[in-house]
């Protein structure tokens, strides 16, 4: 459950999540459950060439299975303590 | 079960002409919302037409054609969002990606014939656009219904069901179970001892000492280099 509560963590904060087909979408982060399905608020398309139906959309849900990655805003890792979490979480602890 | 992308579905139950549902798996109707139109992909709008929203998949009927109908399973939909930028697109709707599987030996371009499994977005346009919010919500609510199919073991609270080895025989039991693992007899590791004698760190690395070339990865290597500095 580790990231789901490091996610819960960082709602209200701007994040970019890139989708697996390619599509990165930049918002607030509204919020996150376990599966990490991700709630965006403000929405924009990152990248515009692919999907731009999708432009203004204000707010979105994204199904946590196809988040490839969740781009963080930097001041909102601890990148240390996010390592060694991880790592207690690998080994069951 | 199947799951796919978006499809034909036309099945009906008689007399009132609303779907038929797989009720022996558990499916049941979460929403129905009458006079909605659907597009699909960059095709103009389809109307009349009634969406039934179930807790596996979003079921779109033709008022006035009883052949058609399209159905998505919410699996295949990874994204859903109100949209409501004119500019975007004329009336308001709630957008929808939905995962298609890439075939590159389908050439669908030629025929002309609409290949319902290649088509990657779909609005729903509900003729009382005050309903947005709540199909939105409705659709979150049968995403969240709908995760990634998973082996049994997965949601114990260790919450994973990592390998370590090819000898694991137990899955799941977090930190207070350690003793359960199955610790062949190879060479003892420096791994976690050279921790500070944490040994809870100390069995997982020793299972990963085990000479399998498969989990020998470059990454795993770094990760060995790395607590030998600490």
């Amino acid at each position: 459950m580790l990231f789901f509560s490091y996610f819960k963590d960082l709602v209200g904060q701007e994040v970019t999540v890139e989708l697996k087909n390619d599509l990165a979408i930049r918002g607030t982060l509204h919020s996150v459950d376990q599966y990490l399905n991700i709630k965006l608020e403000n929405t924009r398309v990152v990248d515009q060439d692919k999907f731009p139906h999708m432009l203004s959309v204000r707010n979105c849900f994204i199904r946590g299975s196809v988040v490839r990655y969740v781009q963080l805003p930097p001041d909102g890792v601890d990148v240390d303590l996010l390592h060694d979490a991880a790592r207690r979480e690998a080994r069951g602890g | 079960m199947v799951v796919g992308g978006l499809r034909e579905f036309a099945l009906r139950r008689n007399g009132d002409g609303s779907p038929a549902l797989d009720e022996s798996n558990g499916e049941e109707l979460m929403h129905v919302q009458p006079s909605v139109a659907v597009a699909l992909g960059s095709r103009s709008v389809e109307s009349p037409g009634t969406l039934y929203i179930t807790s596996r998949k979003l079921i779109w009927l033709s008022d006035v054609d009883v052949a058609k109908g399209y159905a998505v399973d919410f699996l295949s939909i990874s994204l859903h969002a109100v949209s409501r930028d004119p500019q975007t697109y004329s009336s308001p709707c709630i957008y929808t990606q939905i995962e298609v599987v890439e075939d590159d030996e389908d050439d669908t371009e030629s025929t002309g014939v609409l290949d319902l499994s290649k088509i990657r977005e779909m609005r729903l346009v509900p003729s009382d656009s005050t309903q947005l919010d709540t199909l939105f919500d409705v659709f979150c609510e049968c995403a969240e219904l709908n995760p990634e199919p998973v082996e049994e073991e997965e949601e114990e609270e260790s919450g994973h069901n990592w390998v370590f080895s090819a000898d694991q025989m137990v899955v799941g039991g977090g930190g207070e179970e350690d003793a359960e693992w199955q610790i062949s007899q190879s060479p003892t590791s420096v791994i976690g001892h050279s921790n500070g004698g944490d040994e809870s760190i100390a069995q997982p690395m020793l299972e990963l000492r085990i000479n399998d070339q498969r989990f020998d990865d470059a990454e795993e290597m770094v990760h060995e280099s790395e607590t030998k500095d600490h």
